[in-house]
């Protein structure tokens, strides 16, 4: 049975070509492919195998999307990889309580984020009202703050058109500034009662 | 400070709390490491593949609906099995490949698992 499996070039010359493109890709966005990964998943080593396990896939897949992509950036691409393994990452797990964004601990960041969060308790409440938001909305809002993408390339990576993302966005963050108005309004009543 | 005045100072709280995380240095070792081995090993099949073939499959070699498969097949196996690669490519390397028959097999049996 013939199966289309795209496959490295056939001439050496060109396989070394693509290889230097390749590396180029992947220094260009290492850290954004990780850095959407851990949000999705929540902790550092699964975030390492999920950026691994990404560039494997999309090493495999390279002359195919580049030829495909016509010149166009392909960090949409990348990062759609890494949507669809952090999906299967929570399936897989669902039989157990899942790594959401809550769990993120931003003190255990080994960066500068460290110095940024701590102590910033309204970070952790956006980080945690986050979780309350649907997996799309989510993820729109990560691709556009943590990895500073345009609504054209969310669009790209989370396969929708530019307009719906665009209207997307807007309401996670109309919904994100709700949820976090209704949490503060209680505990301003409770702090007069 | 940003606190609940609207859409501006959500979106300021946003950039501040999902800040880009920088990748663990030991991570593109890992990756630059698993990826070397699976062109390496591909690379190493291929070449074992290739002096072993006579004259004719030499021949047959030229057209590339006869080696995309085969080469198709060790680079999806090597994708899909990437934290075998390296303990197979140093498998390879110790027992030489036993010819095409050899390859084929490793190949297909790469792709039963991919």
């Amino acid at each position: 049975m013939t199966e289309s499996v795209p496959g490295p070039p056939k001439d050496p010359a060109a396989k070394a070509e693509l290889d230097r493109a390749f590396e180029e890709l992947y220094r260009a966005h290492l850290r954004d492919v990780y850095s959407y990964s851990y949000y999705r998943v929540g902790n550092h080593h699964d975030a390492e195998d999920l950026t691994e396990q990404a560039f494997l896939q999309a090493y495999r897949h390279f002359d195919r999307a580049r030829r495909e992509s016509d010149g166009r950036p392909l960090r949409p691409w990348l990062i759609r990889i890494a949507h669809n393994l952090a999906a299967n990452y929570h399936r897989d797990r669902s039989r157990r309580p899942e790594a959401n964004i809550e769990a993120i601990e931003p003190p255990s960041h080994p960066h500068d984020t460290e110095q940024i969060v701590a102590g910033r308790e309204e970070l952790r409440a956006v980080i945690r009202r986050l979780d309350d938001l649907s997996e799309e909305r989510r993820d729109a809002l990560i691709m556009r703050f943590a990895l500073d993408m345009s609504n054209r390339e969310i669009a790209r990576a989370l396969g929708k058109s530019d307009g719906a993302t665009k209207v997307l966005i807007h309401r996670a963050i109309r919904q994100l500034e709700e949820l976090i108005e209704a949490e503060s309004e209680p505990q301003e009543g409770s702090a007069d009662g | 400070m940003a606190e609940r005045e609207g859409k501006m100072d959500l979106e300021a709280l946003l950039g501040d709390a999902l800040r880009p995380i920088e990748p663990p240095e030991r991570l593109s070792g890992r990756v630059e490491n698993t990826l070397s081995a699976i062109t390496e090993q591909a690379a190493a099949d291929l070449q074992s593949w290739a002096t072993e073939l006579s004259d004719s499959e030499l021949e047959s070699l030229r057209d590339p609906r006869n080696w995309v498969r085969p080469v198709a097949a060790i680079a999806v196996g090597g994708a899909a099995a990437a934290g075998l690669a390296v303990v197979v490519a140093a498998r390879n390397r110790r027992r030489r490949p036993g010819g095409i028959a050899a390859v084929a097999e490793h190949a297909l049996r790469d792709l039963r698992r991919s």
